[in-house]
C-alpha cells in the first residue's frame, strides 16, 4: 500500500494547475505529431525536447509534458492508419486491417471512436500494469551491482533491434558509433580524448543536438529524396453513431490487447510492433469465426489499437525502473531525463520519488485527457492531414533549428545538427538503425563508468563482469538476443506480411 | 544485385576502428595514476567490436539501396545547403529574413509554387518570432530588421 501512497503524491504533483496545462499541451500536440505524415513519435519529442529545455520547464513539468506528447502520439497515429491507410509507424499496420475497411464502408467516425476507447483502455490496462509492476522491478534493481548494469547496458543494444530485426550486426555497429561519440570530451579521469582541441567539443556531444539531426533533418532529406504523394485527397468524416453496446463490444477486445501489449512492451525485444500484432491475430484467433475480420471488425481495430498502446506504456517500465529504454521514443525521453540531472534508475524511485510518480499519475490524467480530445475534436485532427508535407516538413525543420538555436544561441550547434542529419540519412540509406546510435550516445558514459567500478572493486580482474548468477543470465539473454533474429526474425516478418497482404 | 554499399561502408569502419584505437592508445596517462580502467580502455574495447562486426559486413553484405542521383541528388545537395545558409545567415540577417528564405527554398524545392513557399516561410518566421519573443520570452535575433525594436 506504499504505492498507493506515492500514487497520491504523485496526483497532487499532476494536478497542480500548471503541469496539468502542460499535460493538456502536451496531448494535444502530441495527438497532432501522430496524425501529422511524416512526423514519427520519437521524431516529434525530439524536435519538443530543446523547446522544453529552453523555456526553463521545472523537470517534473517538462517531462509531464513529453510523455504526454508520447502518450498523444499513439493515439493520433491511428488516424491516418483508418482513413488513408497509411500507418504513421509500424505498430499502426495492424490497424489497418480492419480500420480501414470501416472507413470506406462509411464508418470512419466509427472506427476513430473505437480505437479511441481502445487506445484509452489498452493505456489504462498498461498504466495500472505500470504501476504495479515498476515498483517491484526498482526494488530488485537495487541489487545490481556495476558488473550488472554493465551486462545490463548489453542486453539493452543486443535486443534494441528487437526479434524482428533484419541485421544484428548492424544494430551493433550503430551501438558502437555511438559509443564512440559519446568517448567524445573530456572523460572522468580528466584526460582529453578526441577533442582534437576544438574548444566546443571539451564537454562532449550534446546528444540533444544530435537527436534532433538525426531525425528531424534526415526526415526532411528522405522525403525530398522519396518526393512521394502530392497532396493527401481531401477527407469527410460520417457523423458519429455509436451506441453504448457498440463500445460494450469491444471492451474484452481492448482489456486482452492491452494486458498482451504491456507484457510485450516491458519484455526487452519486443515492443510495440508485436504487441499489436499479437493483439490482433489473438482477436482473429478467438473470436474471428464470429466475425467479419478484415472487413471492416470493430474488434480488429480494438484489439491492436489497445496493444500498441499498452505496448507504449509497457515500455516505459524499463526506462524508468532500470534507465534502460527498450524503443527510440522512450530513449528520447531518456534523453530528456539524463539532461535534466536525473539519474535514470532504481534510485529514481527514492530520490525522485515526486517525478516518477507525477509522470505516472500525469500519464492516467493523459488518457482521460486524450479520451476527451480526441472524441469532439477528431474533425480537427482530420483536417490537419490534408496539410501538405511540402509545407508542412520544411516548417517542421525550421522549429527545429529554432529550438537548438534558443539553448545556447550559438551557430556551432546548428551546423553540427545539420552534419548529423546528414550523417543520419547515409546511414539510413545503408539500413544502420538509427535508434542504438543514439542509444550508445546516451548510455555510453555510465557504461564506462560501470566498467570501471567493477574493475576497481576486483582489482582488474576481467572474470568479474559474468562474476554472478544475475551477470551471466544478462550476458545470456544478450546473447539471445543477437542470435534469435536470425531464426525468428524472417518468420515473423513472413508471418506479418501473410496476414496483411 | 550489387552488395557494394556494405562492403565499403565495412573498410571504411575498419578504418575508423583502427585510427579510433590507436588513438586511444596515444591517450595521455591520468593524473594520479588510472586504475585497472584508463582512459583508453573503453574506447579499446569499442574499436575491437567495431573492427569485428565491420568485418562482418565486409564478408556477408546485406544487397543495397540505391543511393539518389541526378536530379534527386541534386535536390539533396540543395536543401543541405540551404540548411546550411540558414544556420549561417540566422543572426546577421535576423531570425524572420532568413527563416522566409530557408522555409520558402525548401517549400519551393519541395514542388510548392514559389508565391505560396515564400508566403509560407514569411507567415512562419512571423508567428514563430512573435510566439518566442512575447509569449516564450526567448528573444530571437532581428538582424537586419533591428529598427523595429521596440523599447
Amino acid at each position: 500500500m506504499e504505492t498507493l501512497g506515492y500514487l497520491m503524491d504523485g496526483f497532487s504533483v499532476a494536478l497542480a494547475p500548471h503541469n496539468l496545462m502542460f499535460a493538456l499541451l502536451g496531448a494535444f500536440l502530441g495527438t497532432l505529431i501522430g496524425a501529422l505524415p511524416g512526423l514519427g513519435p520519437a521524431n516529434g519529442v525530439a524536435i519538443l525536447i530543446p523547446l522544453a529545455f529552453s523555456l526553463g520547464l521545472e523537470p517534473e513539468t517538462a517531462l509531464i509534458m513529453l510523455t504526454s506528447v508520447y502518450a498523444g502520439a499513439m493515439y493520433g497515429g491511428r488516424i491516418s492508419s483508418i482513413l488513408l491507410n497509411i500507418p504513421g509507424d509500424e505498430p499502426a499496420m495492424m490497424t489497418c486491417l480492419d480500420g480501414y475497411p470501416m472507413a470506406r464502408r462509411g464508418k470512419a467516425a466509427e472506427a476513430l471512436a473505437v480505437s479511441a476507447v481502445a487506445s484509452f483502455i489498452g493505456s489504462l490496462v498498461a498504466t495500472v500494469g505500470l504501476i504495479l509492476l515498476a515498483p517491484l522491478l526498482a526494488k530488485f534493481a537495487l541489487t545490481f551491482g556495476p558488473a550488472e548494469y554493465f551486462a545490463l547496458f548489453l542486453l539493452a543494444f543486443a535486443t534494441l533491434g528487437g526479434i524482428t530485426g533484419k541485421n544484428p550486426v548492424k544494430t551493433i555497429v550503430a551501438a558502437c558509433i555511438g559509443l564512440m561519440i559519446a568517448t567524445v570530451g573530456i572523460d572522468n579521469t580528466g584526460v582529453q580524448r578526441f577533442t582534437f582541441g576544438v574548444l566546443e567539443l571539451y564537454e562532449g556531444v550534446d546528444f540533444i543536438i544530435a537527436i534532433v539531426g538525426l531525425f528531424a533533418i534526415s526526415e526532411l532529406l528522405f522525403f525530398i529524396e522519396a518526393r512521394a504523394s502530392g497532396d493527401t485527397p481531401g477527407m469527410t468524416v460520417n457523423k458519429l453513431s455509436l451506441s453504448f453496446s457498440d463500445i460494450k463490444g469491444i471492451i474484452p477486445s481492448s482489456l486482452r490487447g492491452g494486458v498482451l501489449g504491456f507484457i510485450a512492451g516491458v519484455l526487452p525485444g519486443a515492443g510495440a510492433s508485436l504487441g499489436s500484432f499479437i493483439g490482433y491475430t489473438l482477436e482473429k484467433r478467438l473470436v474471428g469465426r464470429k466475425g467479419y475480420f478484415g472487413e471492416g471488425d470493430p474488434r480488429g481495430v480494438a484489439g491492436p489499437e489497445a496493444g500498441n498502446n499498452g505496448a507504449s506504456s509497457g515500455a516505459l517500465v524499463p526506462m524508468l525502473t532500470l534507465g534502460v529504454p527498450g524503443s527510440g521514443t522512450t530513449a528520447v525521453l531518456l534523453a530528456l531525463l539524463i539532461s535534466l540531472n536525473i539519474t535514470p534508475g532504481p534510485l529514481m524511485f527514492t530520490q525522485n520519488a515526486d517525478i516518477v510518480w507525477g509522470v505516472i499519475a500525469a500519464l492516467l490524467i493523459g488518457n482521460f485527457l486524450l479520451l476527451l480530445l480526441n472524441i469532439p475534436l477528431v474533425g480537427i485532427f482530420v483536417k490537419l492531414l490534408s496539410v501538405p508535407p511540402k509545407y508542412l516538413l520544411p516548417v517542421v525543420t525550421m522549429v527545429a533549428f529554432v529550438g537548438i538555436y534558443s539553448i545556447s544561441n550559438t551557430t556551432f550547434d546548428l551546423y553540427f545538427m545539420v552534419a548529423f542529419g546528414v550523417g543520419g540519412y547515409v546511414l539510413r540509406k545503408l539500413e544502420i538503425p538509427l535508434v542504438p546510435v543514439i542509444l550508445g550516445l546516451l548510455l555510453g558514459p555510465e557504461m564506462e563508468k560501470n566498467l570501471r567500478h567493477a574493475l576497481d572493486v576486483s582489482n582488474g580482474d576481467w572474470t568479474i563482469l559474468w562474476g554472478s548468477g544475475l551477470a551471466i543470465s544478462l550476458w545470456a539473454l544478450a546473447g539471445l538476443g543477437i542470435i534469435l533474429p536470425y531464426i525468428v526474425g524472417p518468420l515473423l516478418r513472413r508471418r506479418m506480411r501473410a496476414v496483411t497482404s | 544485385m550489387s552488395r557494394l554499399n556494405d562492403r565499403i561502408l565495412g573498410i571504411l569502419l575498419i578504418a575508423l576502428a583502427v585510427a579510433y584505437g590507436q588513438g586511444a592508445t596515444q591517450l595521455p596517462e591520468p593524473f594520479g595514476g588510472s586504475g585497472a580502467v584508463g582512459p583508453e580502455t573503453f574506447p579499446l574495447l569499442l574499436a575491437g567490436v567495431l573492427g569485428l562486426s565491420s568485418l562482418y559486413l565486409v564478408v556477408r553484405p546485406d544487397p543495397d539501396n540505391a543511393w539518389p542521383l541526378s536530379r534527386t541528388g541534386i535536390e539533396l545537395i540543395i536543401a543541405v545547403v540551404v540548411l546550411v545558409l540558414y544556420a549561417l545567415l540566422l543572426a546577421p540577417l535576423g531570425f524572420i529574413i532568413s527563416t522566409t528564405l530557408a522555409v520558402g527554398t525548401l517549400c519551393w524545392r519541395m514542388g510548392a509554387t514559389p508565391l505560396s513557399a515564400y508566403l509560407t516561410g514569411l507567415i512562419a518566421g512571423v508567428v514563430v518570432f512573435l510566439l518566442f519573443n512575447f509569449a516564450l520570452d526567448l528573444a530571437l535575433p532581428l538582424g537586419l530588421l533591428d529598427f523595429l525594436e521596440v523599447g
